[in-house]
């Protein structure tokens, strides 16, 4: 243990809380900032650049018409309002929604390593993508590609809780066993599709969309994983007790009052309906649920009260800057986005391991 | 009468693990628990706190089935300490003891005033700041109590308290317990702390109750090597004692 075994150095009552309190309230406000400031930048950068205050110009034109004169042309126009700015916003929901899944999923399974991909529901909604891409929308009765890919997720959801379950009730151990057999089952299910297909194009696009991209972004794929992610969220908020009292151990929360059963099955669903979600629009997105969280906690500590909305803003900043770096710095040509978040994402997990003893971190459980 | 169980039964897998046990605890009473390995004592204790069901019988606190009550109620007359570290996500000592107000709504003057009370109970307001996980193993078991005391309950149940803890802060712990003046049900290992310390024991062979009362009445060499399968032999011998308290 090198790093820091003390969060403060005064544990004196309210003093210590008024300021914690406050240096959160600051921090998300920054973070709120820093989302709208990369979105913002993230619509002004690309092939067809637009200077920051006519990108600015047209969104308060589309939302306020006539509010702001036109220096734009039509095609700066559509860029930014028809590809752009729903791409930026999907960033932002995509990279808070799998963060918060992974902070959840840590305290859900007790384990600091968890991250959405491992209830094997991503590996479900890739199984619905791949059939789209390979066998075309017809065979699957002209279901689109992000509607195949969630309805992968909850057929992976539903097998993960009929394995995991008995009598009701869900255990950590056993949902992750029953995740990790899943993946492998759907994993070795779309190769087996891939292989069939045998067209190189195809499969290079299936492997371009498993690492992540956000480039399908619309404005019609948006509402469901804003509704999803809002309702998540704001449950989540409500329950940041019973998060902790969780991670403190079951029957510790058993005796705290948590209704452990059916709090975990709600967890579980939750979880894997957001996860599903996002992965239908964005692909596979590596590292993000893995690492925000933690970056969350050491800016605020453990409590899931601060932790769950610094997450959530944090990932959301994390992804747009993702995704500004994927267009950018191989422009045209896009990078997979879990290129660029292991990138970012591997050497923080190291230092993290180096950070806290490797044996603690994978004992628990 | 706190605590009052008549009857309880417990069925693991098919197996029955606790058989019509019944024991008491009175307001302010330290009572211990003890038998040999898997006699069903810990069994028995995770019945009372919930985190199993009897398929037999009668658990009451404050005169009402606690399997009957709401989670949250149950968890406002019962303090549990048990054998659970929480997972490694660098809780502080102050986050940890907070939970202990999960059952209550939340109230930040009042949260806050209690778990710097319960903190202050054990000694260590110096550590609210500290992670949890870089404590030893007497100042975790410490912050676990404060963590229950925050629950203001007044019922406590400690699971095997002392275990892993050097004789020192066995000791320190138990005084700390029997001072706190809670109805307390302790399950111990150590037959000769679970007598200096406790007003009454209960004593499980097999998954039934099979002695109760003041502990010299109940730990007669007889009842020992029937239940343990040892003899019982007094003899001069070193006795471990806290060190007198420095001025």
């Amino acid at each position: 243990m090198t790093g820091t075994t003390t969060r403060s150095p005064a544990p004196a009552g309210h003093v210590l809380r008024g300021r914690r309190v406050s240096r959160f309230v600051l921090l998300v406000i920054a973070l709120a900032g820093a989302a709208v400031a990369s979105t913002w930048l993230a619509v002004s950068i690309g092939a067809v650049p637009v200077a920051l205050p006519q990108a600015w110009g047209i969104v308060a034109d589309r939302l306020v018409p006539g509010a702001v004169p036109r220096t734009w042309t039509p095609v700066q126009e559509q860029i930014i309002w028809e590809f752009r700015l729903p791409r930026a916003l999907l960033a932002l929901l995509v990279g808070a929604g799998l963060a918060v899944v992974g902070a959840v999923l840590q305290a859900l399974v007790r384990n600091p390593l968890a991250d959405p991909f491992l209830l094997g529901v991503s590996s479900g909604a890739s199984f619905g993508a791949v059939l789209v891409l390979i066998l075309g929308a017809s065979a699957l009765g002209g279901l689109s590609l992000s509607a195949a890919a969630f309805a992968g997720s909850l057929l992976a959801l539903g097998l993960v809780y009929v394995l995991a379950q008995r009598a009701g009730r869900l255990t950590p151990s056993r949902l992750v066993l029953a995740g990790v057999a899943l993946a492998y089952l759907f994993q070795a299910a779309y190769s087996f599709v891939l292989q069939l297909a045998q067209s190189g194009r195809a499969a290079q696009q299936v492997l371009f969309w498993l690492m992540g991209s956000l480039g399908g972004a619309r404005w019609h794929l948006l509402p469901l994983p804003a509704v999803v992610l809002a309702v998540g969220v704001a449950y989540l908020l409500t329950q940041h007790r019973p998060l902790n009292a969780l991670a403190a151990g079951e029957e510790t929360a058993v005796s705290l009052g948590v209704n452990v059963s059916r709090f975990r099955l709600t967890l579980f669903v939750l979880t894997s309906l957001l996860v599903g979600v996002m992965v239908a629009t964005s692909g596979a997105i590596a590292f993000v649920g893995l690492i925000v969280p933690h970056a969350a906690r050491l800016l605020v500590g453990a409590d899931h009260r601060r932790v769950l909305p610094v997450t959530a803003l944090l990932g959301a900043v994390f992804l747009q800057l993702v995704d500004i770096a994927a267009r950018t710095v191989n422009a045209p040509q896009e990078l997979a986005l879990s290129i660029v978040t292991a990138l970012f994402g591997v050497p923080f997990f190291l230092w993290l391991l180096r950070r806290r003893s490797v044996d603690r971190a994978v004992t628990v459980g | 009468m706190r605590l009052d169980l008549r009857g309880v039964a417990v069925t693991l897998d098919g197996h029955p693990i606790v058989r019509e046990a019944g024991l008491r605890v009175a307001d302010g009473e330290l009572v211990g628990l003890v038998g040999p390995n898997g006699c069903g004592k810990s069994t028995l204790l995770r019945a009372v706190y919930r985190a199993l069901r009897p398929s037999a019988g009668l658990i009451a606190v404050d005169g009402d089935d606690v399997h009957r009550l709401p989670a949250r109620e149950a968890a406002r007359r019962t303090a549990v300490l048990a054998q659970e570290i929480p997972a490694d996500l660098d809780f502080t000592v102050a986050e940890i003891v907070a939970m202990g107000r999960t059952p209550y709504k939340a109230d930040a003057a009042t949260d806050e005033a209690v778990c710097a009370g319960a903190l202050d109970r054990v000694g260590l307001s110096a550590a609210a700041g500290r992670i949890f996980a870089t404590l030893s193993g007497g100042e975790k078991q410490r912050v676990l109590l404060a963590r229950a005391l925050a629950q203001r309950t007044r019922l406590l149940l400690l699971d095997e308290p002392t275990s892993h803890l050097d004789i020192r802060h066995q000791l320190e712990l138990l005084h700390l317990i029997r001072d706190l003046g809670i109805a307390t049900l302790a399950v111990l290992h150590d037959l000769n702390q679970a007598a200096a310390f406790c007003d009454r024991l209960y004593v499980m062979n097999a998954g039934r109750v099979v002695a109760g009362g003041p502990p010299h009445e109940v730990l007669t060499p007889d009842l020992i090597s029937e239940v343990y399968g040892v003899r019982a032999v007094r003899r001069p011998q070193l006795v471990f004692e806290r060190l007198p308290e420095e001025p």
